[in-house]
C-alpha cells in the first residue's frame, strides 16, 4: 500500500519526492518521507483526491534524532468498509530555525497539535493562525523534548530542582560514610 | 402629550442613531481552571454578547506533568505507572495500548487467558469510566442525586480491581507478556453478580434521566458536532459515534481477541434530539455499558484454566525502529508512538490522547450558544485533564 | 434549546411528559428512603478490611535483606536509597527465611515515602520477599522530611511482629 501511495504522491504533487521506508521485521511500522517543502500541496492532495482519499489528520508526532528533528504525521481514511493509515514524514535538518508550512486550513485537527510540536520540540509552522505555546507556560524558554534541553535553573524567581528536594544525603550515604571513617582514621593516626 | 402616568418620570434620552451609536464590547467571561464543571483544571475563556458565546478559547496546560520526556529515563516495565496517570479513571485502557504497542515491536505472543482477561478487564473499565461520564455530566447540569448512584455502582467495580490488583485507581496490572495476577473462581463469580446487578441499574438510569423531560431539554439538539467536524477534527469515540458514524476500532479494525465476540456498536440515531447533539453522546455512552456487559457475559463463558504470563526477557529491549498503535479506549482513539533505537529506554513516547482532539472542536461548535449550553456540551465530550496534558 | 412550536396542544403534552417523567424518577428516589440499607461505613469507628493485595505503606524486613539492591533499580521514581558493605572477615553467615544466604552488610535502607507512587514493582523483584506492602494506610505527616523512613532504626523495626506473618 505505501509503495501504491507513493507513486500517486509523485505522480499528483511534483516535487514531492516520496520514498518510502519498510524496516525488515514485519511488525513494525514503514513510512512515507516527503520534502517539507511540498508539505501542504501534499496535504491537499491527500484530502481531497478520489483514488486514495484520507480524510482525518490523527497526530502531529515529532521525534529528535541528533542531526535532524523528524516531524511525523499520521493519516487515516475513517471509512467502515475500506480503512487505512500510514505514517507521513518530514526531515528538517536546520536546528536552530526548523520551520514548514501549516496545513490548518486543510485539516483542522492540525491546529492544536502544531502548536504542541511547537511548544515541545520548537517547530515552527508558517501561516498557523494562533502559533502559540499549549502546554508550558507562554514564557517558558527552551523547548523540551530536543535531546539537547537544559533545564532553566530559575522560573519566575522559583528554583527549578532546589538542593533540598533532591535527596542527595541519602543517595551519597556510602560516600559520606567512607569520607566519616577516612577523616577519623586520619585523626586516629594524628593522636 | 404627557399621559397622568408619566407626571413626575424623568425625560427618556433619545438617541440619534446618526450621532451617537450605543457601543457594545463582548465580556470576558473566565471558565477558569477552578470551576466545578470542567472536570479538571481547564480554562476556557468565553467572550460572550449578553447571554450568547460569540468566541470560545481553551487554554489547557495546568496538569503538564512532562511525561514523555520522564519515560525516556524509564525501562518499558517503569513506564506502566506512568501511563496510567494519562487518563486516570481508565487506566487498564491506558496501560492496554501501551502494553500493545511494546509487544507488537517485541514480537511475544500473549497467552489466550492473559488476552480474555485483558479484554474483560478493559470492558469493566470501560463500564467504570461511562458510570463517571454520565455521573458528573447530571450533576454539571443541575441534579444532584445521581451522581451517588453511579459512583456506589463504580464502587463496586474499584473494589473487584482492588482484590486483584491491590489498587483502586492506578492498577498496574498489565504487564508486558501478560497480566499481573490471576482471578479466582470466587472473584469471577463476583463479576457474573455485578453484570447482573448493572442490567437492573440501567434501567434506574433510564427512568432517571434518558426519558426525564428536563433533561432532554437540556441537552436535545444542544451541541451539535456533525461528521464532517468529527473528521476535520479527528474526533473518536462516543463523540464521533453520536454523530452517527458507526466508527468502532473494535469492530473495523479489530485487535487481540474482540472478532470472537459478539456485540453491537452503539450509534446515535436522532430519535431524540438531532443526530451529533449532547443527548445521542449521552446514549452512546449508556448503550456502551449495556453491550461491555454483554462482552464480559461472552469472556465468563470462555475463561479457560492457563498461563497467564508470556516468556519475556528480564531486561527488555526493543529493536530498532517504531510502531504506531491505537485502541478504543473509554473517551475515544489512545495512539501511542513508540519509537526505540535498540535500547533499555524508550527513545520517545508520543501519546494521542483523545481528549486533546475533541477540546480543539470546542472553538468550532461554542459560538451561537448561550452560556448554559456551553457547560452541557463540554461536559458531553467527556474530557479528562490527566490525558490531555499529559 | 428544543424549538418551541406555538400550538396549544404541543404546551400541555409538554407539561404533562414532564410531570410524568419527574414523577417516576421521584419515586425511584423515595424508594430509597426506606428499602435500602446504608452503605456508608462510620469511620474512623469502623474500618473497610482491605483486600489481601492492597499496595499500602511498604514494610522491609532488613534481617531477610540480602542487599541486592533490586528494587531500588526497578523504582520508576527512585525513592529507595541502598548502601551495603562487605562482612567483616570469619562472620558468621546468617540465611534468610527462605534458605537464601547473607553475604553482604545492610547500612542503609531508607525509602522516601513521599516520593513513592505504590506501584509495586519493588516488591516483585524482592527475591527473598522482605519488601512487602502492608495494610497501613493512614500515617500523613506535617513535614515532608518525616516522610523518609529509615528501616534499620529499631522503631522501625518493631513494626516486623504487627506485619510479617510467617
Amino acid at each position: 500500500m505505501l509503495n501504491q501511495l507513493a507513486e500517486l504522491i509523485n505522480s499528483n504533487v511534483a516535487g514531492a519526492n516520496a520514498t518510502v521506508s519498510m524496516p525488515e521485521e514485519a511488525n513494525l511500522d514503514g513510512a512515507i518521507y516527503i520534502d517539507g517543502a511540498k508539505m501542504f500541496d501534499v496535504a491537499k492532495w491527500l484530502r481531497s483526491n478520489k483514488e486514495m482519499p484520507f480524510n482525518v489528520l490523527q497526530v502531529i508526532s515529532t521525534v529528535d534524532y541528533l542531526e535532524y528533528i523528524e516531524v511525523c504525521y499520521m493519516f487515516a481514511h475513517f471509512d467502515i468498509e475500506n480503512p487505512r493509515e500510514f505514517i507521513l514524514k518530514v526531515k528538517l535538518t536546520d536546528r536552530v530555525n526548523p520551520n514548514i508550512d501549516s496545513i490548518v486550513s486543510i485539516y483542522a485537527a492540525a491546529s492544536f497539535q502544531e502548536r504542541e510540536a511547537y511548544d515541545m520540540m520548537g517547530v515552527r509552522f508558517n501561516n498557523h493562525p494562533d502559533h502559540r505555546r499549549i502546554l508550558c507556560p507562554d514564557d517558558w524558554e527552551g523547548y523540551p523534548l530536543r535531546k539537547d534541553y537544559v533545564y532553566p535553573k530559575m522560573y519566575n524567581g522559583m528554583e527549578v530542582f532546589p538542593d533540598s528536594k533532591m535527596n542527595f544525603e541519602d543517595r551519597e550515604y556510602k560516600a559520606r560514610q567512607d569520607l566519616i571513617a577516612k577523616a577519623q582514621k586520619a585523626s586516629s593516626v594524628d593522636a | 402629550m404627557q399621559s397622568r402616568w408619566d407626571i413626575g418620570r424623568p425625560e427618556k434620552p433619545t438617541i440619534n442613531s446618526e450621532t451617537e451609536q450605543l457601543k457594545t464590547e463582548l465580556l470576558t467571561l473566565n471558565m477558569g481552571p477552578q470551576h466545578p464543571a470542567t472536570h479538571g483544571v481547564l480554562r476556557i475563556e468565553i467572550k460572550t454578547d449578553s447571554e450568547i458565546v460569540a468566541h470560545a478559547i481553551p487554554h489547557v496546560g495546568y496538569l503538564h506533568r512532562c511525561m514523555e520526556k520522564h519515560s525516556e529515563n524509564l525501562d518499558y516495565r517503569g513506564v506502566i505507572p506512568f501511563v496510567d496517570r494519562l487518563d486516570y479513571l481508565a487506566a487498564m485502557s491506558m496501560e492496554w495500548t501501551y502494553v500493545a504497542a511494546v509487544e507488537k515491536m517485541l514480537g511475544t505472543e500473549v497467552p489466550r487467558r492473559a488476552e480474555l482477561l485483558r479484554i474483560m478487564c478493559a470492558e469493566l473499565q470501560r463500564i467504570a469510566s461511562h458510570l463517571v461520564a454520565f455521573g458528573t455530566y447530571i450533576i454539571d447540569l443541575g441534579p444532584q442525586t445521581v451522581f451517588l448512584y453511579a459512583f456506589d455502582m463504580r464502587e463496586k467495580i474499584l473494589r473487584m480491581f482492588e482484590e486483584v490488583s491491590g489498587a483502586r485507581m492506578l492498577y498496574n496490572y498489565i504487564w508486558i507478556g501478560g497480566v499481573w495476577n490471576d482471578w479466582t473462581d470466587e472473584q469471577l463469580k463476583n463479576v457474573e453478580d455485578f453484570c447482573d446487578q448493572m442490567e437492573v441499574e440501567a434501567k434506574k438510569y433510564y427512568e432517571l434521566n434518558s426519558s426525564n423531560k428536563i433533561f432532554i431539554n437540556r441537552t436535545a439538539n444542544v451541541g451539535i458536532m456533525s461528521t464532517k467536524d468529527c473528521f476535520d477534527f479527528g474526533a473518536t469515540g462516543p463523540v464521533l459515534r453520536g454523530s452517527g458514524y458507526a466508527w468502532d476500532l473494535r469492530k473495523v479494525k479489530p485487535y487481540s481477541l474482540y472478532e470472537e465476540f459478539d456485540f453491537d456498536v452503539c450509534v446515535g440515531t436522532g430519535e431524540i434530539g438531532q443526530v451529533g447533539d449532547c443527548y445521542n453522546r449521552y446514549i452512546v455512552r449508556m448503550n456502551e455499558v449495556l453491550e461491555s456487559i454483554k462482552i464480559i457475559r461472552q469472556v465468563l463463558k470462555k475463561l479457560e484454566p492457563g498461563p497467564i504470563m508470556a516468556k519475556v526477557p528480564k531486561i527488555i529491549k526493543l529493536p530498532k525502529g517504531e510502531v504506531y498503535m491505537r485502541h478504543e479506549c473509554p473517551r475515544g482513539e489512545l495512539g501511542v508512538h513508540l519509537v526505540s533505537d535498540g535500547g533499555k529506554t524508550p527513545y520517545r513516547l508520543k501519546i494521542k490522547s483523545p481528549c486533546f482532539t475533541h477540546i480543539s472542536m470546542l472553538p468550532r461548535v461554542a459560538p451561537g450558544q448561550m452560556i448554559a449550553d456551553f457547560v452541557a456540551t463540554v461536559g458531553s465530550t467527556d474530557i479528562v485533564l490527566g490525558e490531555v496534558d499529559r | 434549546m428544543s424549538t418551541q412550536t406555538g400550538s396549544v396542544r404541543d404546551y400541555f403534552s409538554a407539561l404533562f411528559d414532564g410531570i410524568t417523567s419527574t414523577a417516576r424518577a421521584l419515586y425511584i428516589t423515595f424508594k430509597y428512603v426506606w428499602s435500602v440499607k446504608p452503605v456508608s461505613i462510620e469511620y474512623p469507628e469502623v474500618r473497610e478490611v482491605l483486600p489481601e493485595r492492597a499496595r499500602m505503606r511498604l514494610f522491609n524486613d532488613v534481617l531477610n535483606c540480602i542487599s541486592c539492591t533490586q528494587c531500588a533499580m526497578a523504582c520508576p521514581v527512585d525513592c529507595i536509597y541502598i548502601a551495603f558493605e562487605k562482612l567483616p572477615e570469619g562472620a558468621e553467615i546468617k540465611k534468610t527465611s527462605n534458605g537464601q544466604a547473607i553475604r553482604l552488610k545492610l547500612t542503609q535502607f531508607t525509602i522516601d515515602t513521599a516520593l513513592c507512587c505504590y506501584c509495586g514493582l519493588c516488591t516483585t523483584v524482592c527475591p527473598t520477599e522482605c519488601l512487602t506492602h502492608s495494610h497501613d494506610y493512614e500515617f500523613s505527616q506535617y513535614t515532608i522530611d518525616t516522610m523518609k523512613y529509615d528501616y534499620l532504626a529499631p522503631d522501625v523495626m518493631a513494626w516486623r511482629d504487627r506485619i510479617v506473618k510467617s
